[in-house]
């Protein structure tokens, strides 16, 4: 049986993302030239030295505060003082029409460290296998959103205007774990700091911290917990059906009593299951990652499509064997090794 | 003039910091700033005293360059538009003695589309002492903070060279080059009246300057820039690992509570 299948292709280039967006910049030597967009549509943190891209929301949060704050202030051109931002979210754009919301479940670092993290809790048997509910899915699904307006264009853009102080100019890169982990990886422990600087620096170095913690216990028993509150996930799902890359389904009267596609999808994604009318399939949650593809048991129901090309496709011999696979990559764990070892025992001493 | 007179009236230097700055600055921006801004866009003008023979130039990144000719004193550093770090050469050609000044200063504006290491490759005098790297974007010097600097002499590195750093708060150190030129210091932690715990916005210049004799012409170069004082004076990583500790805690506890909760609904 073949042990090569979609997720370890992902596994493979999610480690090579990895490495070139957080060390890329010791190859070609830091600064502009390496940036390669200065608006990634991944959270590849600015504060990494050694990094290789900028991750989009951090230009939009100095041109809030820096460009249309300002220009709104001073009673400027609005048009001038919104450029900037214009400019960002079109190099965003162009390079999300090529890979839609892959970037989140192929690129992205921090969606890389949250998936090790759930290896990891695989294998010391703490990760939960079910889907969150749907009632409690619906619940967290708006806070991205909320993270998205608030912090990311809000805050920057009153602080530009004045009304809020400097400290709050980039308040989602003050929280943001990639920030926290992307340092760390390269050595440095300067983001973990707690800034005492004032009250603002306090509350959000106190918060940054604390969530990384979160995220990381979070992170070995539920799967991806930060992403499914991510603004970067909601600003994709804005443009979502501009991406040639998408997840299609052909609906097919076995999908209402089957239901794998769902339990498979790392964000619990239940509308994969439940919509039977959608053709485009990829939910403002969904990052593309092709398990619902790749646990689907029904021949072409489920599809990865590049622009009309189907890439990938529901297979039941893949399904087979892929499910052949997960079994036994489950079983492999510390619960069942120690119950393992510990069963050997009993049998040898009776 | 001598160097060190040089580095008096860049002090001067419209963005030097509060406390140091005494320039006569005038921004040519009409409208006021609101409290917040990169105050680094438009045309400046400064004041320098002593400019009697010094050519002055001004080069953006992608090296193109302009010859700034001082009016009473005034000088008028023009808006590249640039994003990136400039280069502001002050030159004095006495014959057998020829001095340098070079600032190296982060302006905002559109992409420059250039490497700063293009700007600090390139031979902006025949002895010149160049940053290795300079601080990235939105980064700055900072005490307590290791710095490496090279030192070029018409285009060579220049080994066994002694360069003496020279800070406004009054600290002085001298290191000599290693075989690939190459200096470090350790920028001096020499802040008064620092408060731990409390966030200090002072700044200071420090200056790195060297001699070298080449025949009968005597060159003397200077390296100026600002430094601030380290936030590790008001940031603490114990207190940052604790914070993390109690949110991994509050993680568990939180997974265990909607594993729980989930089963039940």
């Amino acid at each position: 049986m073949s042990t090569f299948n979609l997720s370890v292709l992902r596994k493979l280039v999610q480690i090579c993302a990895f490495v070139f967006f957080v060390y890329g910049g010791l190859l070609t030597g830091y600064y502009l030239e390496e940036k390669i967009s200065g608006a990634l549509p991944a959270l590849s943190c600015a504060y990494d030295f050694q990094g290789s891209d900028l991750c989009t929301l951090i230009p939009i949060q100095h041109q809030m505060d820096h460009r249309l704050g300002e220009t709104i202030t001073k009673g400027g051109n609005l048009l001038m003082g919104i450029m900037p931002t214009l400019i960002t979210l079109g190099t965003f754009l162009v390079l999300f029409v090529i890979l839609n919301k892959a970037f989140c479940g192929w690129i992205c670092p921090l969606g890389t460290f949250q998936e090790f993290l759930q290896m990891i809790g695989q294998k010391i048997g703490l990760q939960r296998q079910e889907s969150l509910s749907k009632s409690l899915v619906g619940k967290i699904r708006p806070i991205k959103w909320f993270i998205l307006v608030i912090l990311v264009f809000g805050f920057p853009l009153l602080t530009g205007m004045g009304i809020l102080n400097h400290d709050l100019g980039d308040p989602f890169c003050r929280i943001c774990p990639s920030r926290i982990l992307t340092t760390l990886a390269t050595g440095s422990t300067e983001q973990l700091n707690i800034d005492t600087a004032n009250a603002t620096t306090i509350t959000l170095s106190l918060l940054a911290d604390f969530l990384f913690g979160l995220i990381i216990a979070l992170g070995l028993t539920l799967r991806q917990p930060f992403c499914r509150i991510c603004p970067m996930l909601a600003l994709h799902a804005v443009f979502r059906k501009m991406g040639l890359f998408r997840l299609i389904k052909n609906a097919s009267p076995r999908c209402e009593r089957c239901g794998l596609c769902a339990k498979a999808c790392p964000m619990d994604i239940h509308e994969i299951h439940t919509d039977m009318t959608s053709r485009n399939v990829t939910f403002e949650d969904c990052t593309l990652c092709g398990r619902c593809v790749e646990f689907c048991p029904d021949k072409d129901v489920l599809q990865l499509k590049y622009a009309f090309v189907p890439v990938f496709s529901a297979d039941p011999q893949y399904f087979k064997s892929r499910k052949k696979a997960q079994t036994n990559w489950e079983k492999q764990n510390l619960i069942n090794w120690i119950g393992g070892k510990s069963a050997k025992g009993e049998t040898q001493s009776s | 003039m001598k160097p060190s007179n040089l580095v008096i009236l860049l002090a001067v230097w419209l963005f030097s910091p509060v406390g140091t700055a005494i320039a006569d600055e005038k921004q040519n921006i009409k409208s006021s700033k609101p409290a917040v801004s990169h105050a680094h866009r438009g045309a400046k003008t400064i004041h320098i005293d002593n400019l009697d023979g010094a050519t002055i130039s001004y080069i953006s990144p992608d090296l193109s360059t302009q010859s700034i000719t001082p009016v009473m004193g005034n000088v008028t550093i023009p808006a590249s538009g640039m994003d990136n770090y400039h280069a502001l050469v002050i030159k004095k050609d006495w014959g057998n003695d020829i001095e340098v000044i070079i600032r190296y200063q982060y302006m905002f504006g559109r992409p420059s589309k250039q490497s700063p290491a293009r700007l600090t490759a390139a031979e902006k005098s025949e002895f010149e002492i160049v940053p290795a790297p300079l601080p990235r974007e939105h980064y700055h010097y900072h005490s307590q903070q290791k710095w490496s600097f090279l030192v070029r002499f018409q285009g060579e590195l220049l080994a066994d060279q002694a360069l003496t750093l020279t800070t406004s708060n009054g600290s002085q150190q001298t290191q000599i080059t290693d075989q690939q030129g190459r200096v470090t210091f350790i920028i001096p932690d020499d802040f008064p009246d620092l408060i731990d715990g409390e966030r200090s916005k002072q700044t200071a210049q420090f200056t790195i300057s060297g001699e070298y004799q080449h025949g009968d012409i005597s060159y003397s170069t200077q390296l100026v820039a600002d430094y601030r004082v380290n936030p590790s004076h008001w940031q603490s990583t114990e207190l940052g690992l604790l914070v993390l500790g109690l949110g991994f805690l509050a993680g568990g506890f939180l997974g265990q509570n909607l594993k729980n909760r989930d089963q039940k609904v």
